[in-house]
């Protein structure tokens, strides 16, 4: 397009301020969770992780073979330390069996309804937000696999987070440490409930508990299934660091290193846009003294 | 704002090369390195690209593809305050430029320290730009940290970018 002198000087004088206004517009716009926003999103993300796939697999090869350097390194002592826990742990199995044992025959004594089956996937991370604000994963399974918004993203240690946004083909995990992420647990211990508010730092934070004095390090973190995004009961973390009333919890899952992950459908609910809640019953109300004359 | 004087190849194959390899460091941030420790926070290389590119040649990366590429990385790395780091970029692709004739030709000792104050500046305004939006004040020490990784890996950076550029371009 040929522009005139004057109007080409204005437009390049303008073209910065306007760049910089649109930036700012999206960024309010983009927080308003807009549909196409969110769509372009994933769709974006879909395109380009073929070629997030074909850079990530010769790097995740090269960061293996460090690793495997690294624990060569270690082997001596990490298999001291195995010896030790193997023999702790065959007499945790023996009694695991009898309680398992027990469990069922105590089932079969007062007919417990099974918990409603779960259906999983196994995904690869393609990708990382790397930066210092943010902690979430890309998959490489979406709509197409059946991923579905809301889905508990777990590794064979316990909860990463859960699934934030879905394309057809890609789907991101926000995970616990996120400044967004909070999850609904409790002390495994007390039963106490808590939110776990991930600061983009390693360690998230418990937040809302009652009684304080009650935590200690080394307790166990678990989902609370309140909320109804996370079934009860799933490992969550322990209690690693108390500061000035600050309670730390170092997730079992290791966040830094995450290649394959499990994603569940627990058949939860708990983030679906509000139609999809049923309404209140309507409550009739009585008027006092009128009870005795009330419909059968 | 200085007009820019190296020799205009618009029409060479070689011109796609500043974006091209930009677009890629975008890319790449985004891909996990799984090294213990460095996954959690990983080297800004978008900014590197950004930086070799004004300084060196700001006609073929001009503004409206650091807007672009922003907005790329900010879908890619699920940033839920779409355009934080469009913004960020167009601030430091604005104040490379202004400043550019004191890196240009230059010593790589006196570059490197140009990335320095770049890549603080930058990650101070981000740092800021995010409590705001988060509307509390963020730990500092992971910027710092994302800091100082990013003026480590630059040498890194900036080799390949040399590399491609004495390859693809004359000036």
């Amino acid at each position: 397009m040929r522009l005139s002198p004057p109007v080409r000087a204005a437009a390049q004088r303008l073209a910065l301020p306007m760049l910089v206004f649109m930036s700012a517009l999206l960024m309010v716009l983009g927080k308003a969770d807009i549909l196409v926003i969110d769509k372009t999103r994933a769709a974006v993300v879909d395109a380009l992780s073929p070629v997030m796939e074909d850079i990530a697999t010769p790097l995740t090869a090269a960061s293996a073979a460090v690793a495997t350097v690294e624990d060569a390194v270690a082997v001596f002592q990490e298999n001291e330390t195995l010896r030790g826990e193997n023999a702790r742990l065959l007499q945790w199995q023996e009694v695991a069996r009898r309680l398992a044992a027990e469990n069922a025959s105590l089932r079969n004594l007062t007919k417990l309804v099974p918990d409603q089956s779960a259906t999983s996937l196994a995904a690869r991370v393609i990708g990382d937000s790397g930066g210092a604000f943010l902690r979430n994963v890309l998959v490489d399974a979406g709509t197409r696999d059946g991923v579905e918004r809301g889905e508990a993203a777990l590794t064979g240690a316990g909860l990463i987070g859960r699934i934030s946004e879905v394309g057809q083909r890609t789907a991101r995990i926000l995970l616990l440490t996120d400044l967004n992420s909070h999850v609904p647990v409790m002390i495994e211990r007390t039963s106490e409930r808590a939110l776990l508010d991930g600061d983009n730092s390693s360690q998230p934070r418990l937040s809302f508990l009652e009684s304080k004095a009650a935590v200690n390090p080394g307790d166990r973190i678990v989902t609370s299934g309140a909320g109804g995004v996370f079934p009860p009961g799933l490992p969550v973390g322990v209690v690693s660091d108390i500061e000035n009333g600050i309670f730390r919890v170092e997730p079992y899952a290791d966040l830094s290193r995450l290649d394959f992950v499990r994603l569940v459908d627990y058949g939860l609910s708990g983030l679906l846009p509000t139609s999809a809640i049923p309404p209140p019953r309507p409550v009739r109300v009585k008027p006092r003294g009128a009870a005795a004359d009330a419909d059968p | 704002m200085a007009r820019v004087m190296a020799p205009r190849e618009s029409g060479t194959p070689g011109s796609v090369v500043p974006v091209l390899s930009t677009f890629l460091f975008v890319i790449i941030s985004v891909v996990p390195l799984q090294l213990p420790g460095f996954a959690a926070v990983s080297p800004s290389f978008a900014l590197m690209a950004i930086y070799h590119w004004t300084v060196y040649r700001p006609d073929l990366l001009p503004r409206s593809a650091v807007f672009v590429l922003g907005l790329l990385l900010d879908l890619l790395t699920g940033m839920p305050y779409l355009g934080a780091s469009a913004l960020t970029l167009l601030i430091a692709r604005t104040a490379v430029l202004m400043t550019r004739r004191h890196f240009v030709n230059r010593d790589f000792t006196v570059l490197w320290l140009g990335f320095l104050a770049v890549a603080a500046g930058v990650f101070i305004f981000s740092w800021a730009l995010m409590g705001i939006c988060a509307g509390r004040i963020l730990d500092a020490r992971p910027i710092a940290f994302e800091t100082a990784l990013t003026v480590a890996a630059y040498p890194v950076g900036s080799y390949v970018l040399a590399r491609l550029h004495r390859a693809f371009l004359r000036g």
